[in-house]
């Protein structure tokens, strides 16, 4: 059981950092318009993995000069993709299974759509993005609904 | 509203759901975050991508009851990925949860309040382990085992026994210090 003292101590310490270490106004502003970016006409793809947070292959992938695996599915489609850092910005390579031509878009958080590249009927896509940030793909294909990848940061 | 009905009302589109959903869980989100040492910057991206998750996640959700727990490890995974990444910027001058904080901080953030600075000394010779609790236990609302346990990538029954012991620790040191709390 918590003495009433604790409690009291946790109460100025909450206070405190309510004042050292506040949410800033912007990450609260940010989060309320993300209701913006639900998805109205198109699938997820769910972040399946991602070499960045699977222990085992840290020490492998950061050996292999700044190059990182992801892979995304929807109940239709696979999406592996690796991120590779370049000069000046990261190389993005794709491969969509089954294999299946497409459009693919490259959003930004902010609305835009940094690159549209098409995927070869393999399945394989490359872009190159000048920067980082937060970004997700969205999938156009002829004969089946659009599919988006869950936000990654890059 | 309960969390199941604003989850429903928000994957529909209802602005005031949402909002209401942002400030019930922000405090956690952000605290997940600093608790990992982040900067204030990387915190800022690391909540970001954390809510534009939930958003993509909104429809899908099966037991909303947990999703302070769900965002809670959204927002741990985030940080890791920050710090694996190498770009994580290095803590500045800014206020540090963390660090014993510089006294030219407190005559900016706390003018004439040593108490405050006493207290916050006290907090900051806290091992790793407790600060990082203790941050969790004192964001906003007070966050339920299950999400701090989340936050933390910590077993739910290590909580309780580490909060005491945590918490005993400080009361010393606040005696210690003199502080009339």
């Amino acid at each position: 059981m918590a003495s009433n003292r604790d409690e009291e101590i946790l109460h100025e310490l909450r206070r405190l950092a309510g004042e050292v270490d506040p949410v800033p106004g912007e990450v609260t502003s940010f989060a309320k318009a993300a209701l913006g970016w639900r998805r109205i006409d198109a699938e997820l793809a769910e972040l399946l993995s991602d070499s960045l947070l699977d222990s085992g292959r840290v020490a492998l992938t950061r050996g292999a000069a700044g190059t990182r695996a992801l892979s995304f599915k929807a109940a239709d489609l696979e999406i592996d993709l690796e991120i590779r850092e370049s000069e000046p910005g990261f190389l993005l390579l794709g491969q969509l299974a089954p294999p299946v031509s497409a459009t693919i878009d490259v959003e930004r958080d902010d609305g835009s759509v940094t690159a549209t590249v098409e995927a070869d009927e393999l399945g394989r896509f490359r872009t190159e993005l000048e920067s980082g940030g937060r970004l997700r793909l969205r999938i156009r294909r002829e004969s089946a609904p659009d599919v988006e990848t869950s936000w990654i940061a890059i | 509203m309960a969390l199941e009905q604003l989850i429903h009302a928000a994957a529909a589109g209802d602005q005031a759901a949402w909002d209401e959903i942002v400030n019930r869980f922000s405090g956690l989100v952000w605290a997940t975050a600093r608790a990992h040492r982040l900067s204030r910057d990387d915190a800022a991206d690391v909540a970001q991508t954390t809510w534009l998750r939930l958003v993509e996640n909104l429809d899908r959700i099966r037991e909303p009851e947990k999703v302070g727990a769900w965002l809670a490890t959204t927002a741990r995974h985030e940080s890791l990925r920050v710090i694996r990444r190498g770009t994580r910027e290095q803590p500045s001058d800014e206020p540090d949860l963390f660090e014993a904080p510089s006294d030219e901080m407190f005559d900016r953030l706390l003018v004439e309040r040593e108490r405050d600075g006493a207290l916050w000394r006290a907090f900051a010779k806290l091992s790793e382990r407790c600060k990082t609790l203790l941050r969790l236990l004192v964001s906003d609302e007070e966050p339920s085992y299950e999400e701090i346990g989340a936050a933390l990538g910590m077993p739910i029954g290590a909580i309780g026994p580490t909060r005491i012991r945590c918490l005993d620790k400080l009361r010393r040191m606040v005696d210690l210090a003199g502080l009339k709390i």
